[in-house]
């Protein structure tokens, strides 16, 4: 019961995050987001691998990368996004509709490995989808790596099932790979910013045919 | 052992590079020793009879052992020509530059030896970002819009393979591991509707980073961007990496008998790749874009190969070499003309026999190779691609292919024969003595190409057939 309540509010806190224009309070809900994530492991096998990846998790996705975005987002002096390539409303709706769909999908597929929670590949997807959703739909470098690290919660969320299978180390390499991307991602945004003048993507249209 | 060496020295030499402030000439001296080391290493690899452990997350089979010789290999020649241009050119030799080298080698030589999909995913990830400071190199704004691209389309491909590796994780729920060779032989035991969503998105995934259409699209703007040697690393070594992790999922399909839905699907990315560059190649006015769209033909046409199955998988491997030496020898020798003409536009750049003798030749000897002339590899295997097209009644298939394929070697000549042989300007420069540190590697893989395309020595026959039989091919 408990990690269906969990579960919810990480889906809850994607949703809020495709609502918000101010950067700051998308990375605090991001912030919010991973930690609870970061229990799950801990609900769903009590035990020195989920500890590790608990431990793994909050000092990652709760302090290095969100300290990182708000080194991004002091660094270049962007406080908001401006003007949606759609618009906020909208965007609420489709998030909406790709949970709905999510939801769908994984009604369709049988797992077959021990079935933890009836919510847990429903909410992966939803996940996977809105952080898709935020990349497309948003012009701030900023908050496309935003969209990004969503997605990958979403992917965390899908290795939950396999948490007995996958040995520790690759899933140390993983965490490890994402930490390293949003590191790259956060200093080409500085070179967008500093050659640009704006992290607005919709400048990078030069290259073309 | 000589797997841990192999990837250790460039993680050492590295670490070092990144850590030290030495002297550039010392920078270089590493990157080069480090290279020539490994490819002795990699050689040594072929006079020992090598096999592979069960469940042991490294290991080196047939395909991985020629991929890892094109990487070393063509690696090696490379960084010889970065000696040169490191100093000629604006590359200044700088720790971030030589740093990343080493370790993008380190990773795609990790890449070649995993036998675990987990590994294998963390390897190609760790390639792209270790790419990202190469492309990046010159900080001009346009660098930095291919960079950005190549990031964000990079990363959602890579974390569309990471969702396929946890499905086929949760598919082989009855294996218990993601080892390759545990999936491999107990396939039967897979979950049928899990594998084939697995398959769908690593097929994506991992067709981002081989530059596949319709997921093309960071292909012509980053190789359009990147400094030219760059380039040729990314367009000859990369994509072979890339490859092989295709392979390995065409492995497992054949495997679990599903091999027959997803031969259409490679047939179909295969073409479409072909007719995008077909169609983009023809009004290009970069040259090197024009060289980006190109490498998305040739992967087109070696996932055609895969997809069609039989003899066309041997000449898939076989094009796979041809084209990373074909692709290394055209970046460099573009680079060579981009370098005194200083600039990379068409227009600008005519009648570069006049003042480049040498490296023009290559050019043309690059070219003649490229769009499939005797008595280069890239010939033999287009044609035993078109044969089995025909063998397997694919004649939609053959008849697009071979249009397709005409319409590109016109484009190509077009543009090409101006370059080369076009009125020069008024200003006509004088020819240029040319430096050895850029002449010498040219020479190096226009030897290697004739070796491979005529005489093709035994042993290398060999190992292509090794691995194509892996994927029931002769």
């Amino acid at each position: 019961m408990f990690l269906e309540f969990l579960l919810i509010s990480i889906i809850l806190f994607a949703v809020v995050i495709l609502g918000s224009s101010r950067l700051g309070t998308i990375i605090w809900y991001f912030v919010m987001q991973s930690l609870v994530l970061s229990i799950t492991p801990l609900i769903v096998s009590f035990g020195l691998h989920a500890f590790i990846m608990t431990t793994a998790m909050i000092v990652l996705k709760v302090f290095l990368m969100p300290g990182l975005l708000f080194w991004m987002i002091r660094h270049t002096a962007i406080r908001r996004e401006v003007e949606p390539l759609i618009g906020y409303g909208k965007t609420l709706i489709l998030g909406g509709v790709l949970v709905m769909i999510a939801f769908l999908i994984s009604a369709k597929l049988d797992v077959p490995v021990k079935q933890i929670s009836e919510l847990l590949v429903p909410s992966a997807f939803s996940l996977v989808m809105i952080g898709f959703l935020l990349m497309v739909s948003r012009l701030k470098a900023i908050t496309q790596v935003i969209g990004y690290l969503i997605m990958e919660n979403g992917i965390f969320l899908f290795s939950l099932l396999l948490l007995e299978k996958t040995p520790l180390l690759v899933e140390m390499g993983i965490l490890l790979d994402i930490f390293v991307g949003v590191l790259v991602m956060g200093i080409i945004v500085n070179h967008i910013d500093q050659a640009f003048g704006t992290t607005n993507t919709m400048n990078l249209t030069n290259l073309r045919g | 052992m000589e797997i841990y060496l192999l990837i250790g020295l460039p993680v050492i030499m590295g670490t070092g590079v990144f850590l030290f402030r030495l002297h550039e000439r010392t920078q270089k001296t590493i990157l080069v020793a480090t290279a020539m080391v490994h490819c002795f290493m990699t050689m040594s690899l072929w006079f020992r009879p090598c096999g592979i452990l069960f469940n042991t997350f490294m290991g080196i089979d047939a395909p991985s052992q020629l991929v890892l010789t094109v990487v070393s290999v063509l690696f090696c020649i490379i960084s010889v020509y970065m000696c040169g241009s490191l100093t000629n050119e604006r590359m200044h030799a700088h720790s971030v530059c030589v740093g990343s080298l080493l370790f993008f080698l380190a990773a795609m030589t990790l890449v070649t030896f995993s036998r675990h999909m987990g590994l294998l995913w963390i390897a190609i990830e760790a390639t792209t970002l270790l790419s990202v400071p190469l492309i990046n190199y010159y900080h001009s704004t346009e660098s930095i819009e291919a960079t950005w691209k190549y990031l964000l389309i990079s990363s959602l491909g890579i974390a569309m393979a990471l969702l396929g590796t946890f499905f086929l994780a949760i598919a082989t729920s009855q294996v218990t591991t993601i080892f390759l060779d545990d999936i491999l032989l107990n396939a039967q035991l897979l979950s049928v509707p899990w594998l084939k969503l697995s398959i769908i998105f690593l097929v994506v995934g991992y067709g981002t980073k081989m530059g596949l259409a319709p997921m093309h699209t960071w292909k012509p703007d980053v190789y359009g961007e990147a400094p030219p040697p760059i380039g040729a690393l990314l367009a000859g070594v990369l994509t072979s990496c890339a490859f092989l992790a295709f392979f390995r999922i065409a492995q497992i399909c054949m495997h679990a008998h599903i091999g027959d839905i997803f031969s259409p699907v490679f047939i179909l990315m295969g073409i479409l790749s072909i007719a995008i560059a077909a169609i983009f190649i023809m009004g290009q006015k970069d040259f090197s874009r024009l060289l980006g769209y190109s490498s998305i033909e040739h992967m087109g046409i070696i996932v055609l190969g895969l997809g069609l199955g039989g003899q066309a998988v041997w000449a898939s491997f076989y094009h796979v070499i041809n084209n990373s030496f074909v692709k290394g020898l055209i970046f460099l020798a573009a680079g060579n003309v981009y370098r005194i003409y200083k600039t990379k536009k068409v227009a600008d750049i005519q009648g570069s026999i006049h003042s480049l003798p040498v490296s023009s030749v290559f050019l043309l000897v690059g070219f003649i190779a490229v769009t499939g002339f005797p008595p280069f590899g890239i010939f033999y295997s287009e044609i035993l691609i078109f044969k089995q097209a025909l063998v397997t009644h694919h004649y939609v298939v053959a008849f697009l292919y071979f249009l397709f394929l005409t319409v590109i070697f016109f484009g190509f000549s077009r543009i090409l024969l101006q370059m080369v042989f076009g009125e020069a300007p008024e200003s006509v420069m004088p020819p240029v003595k040319e430096n050895m540190f850029f002449v010498l590697p040219l020479v190096l893989i226009t030897v290697i190409l004739f070796v491979i395309g005529i005489i093709l020595p035994s042993s290398l026959s060999q190992i292509i057939a090794q691995s194509s039989l892996l994927l029931g091919g002769n």
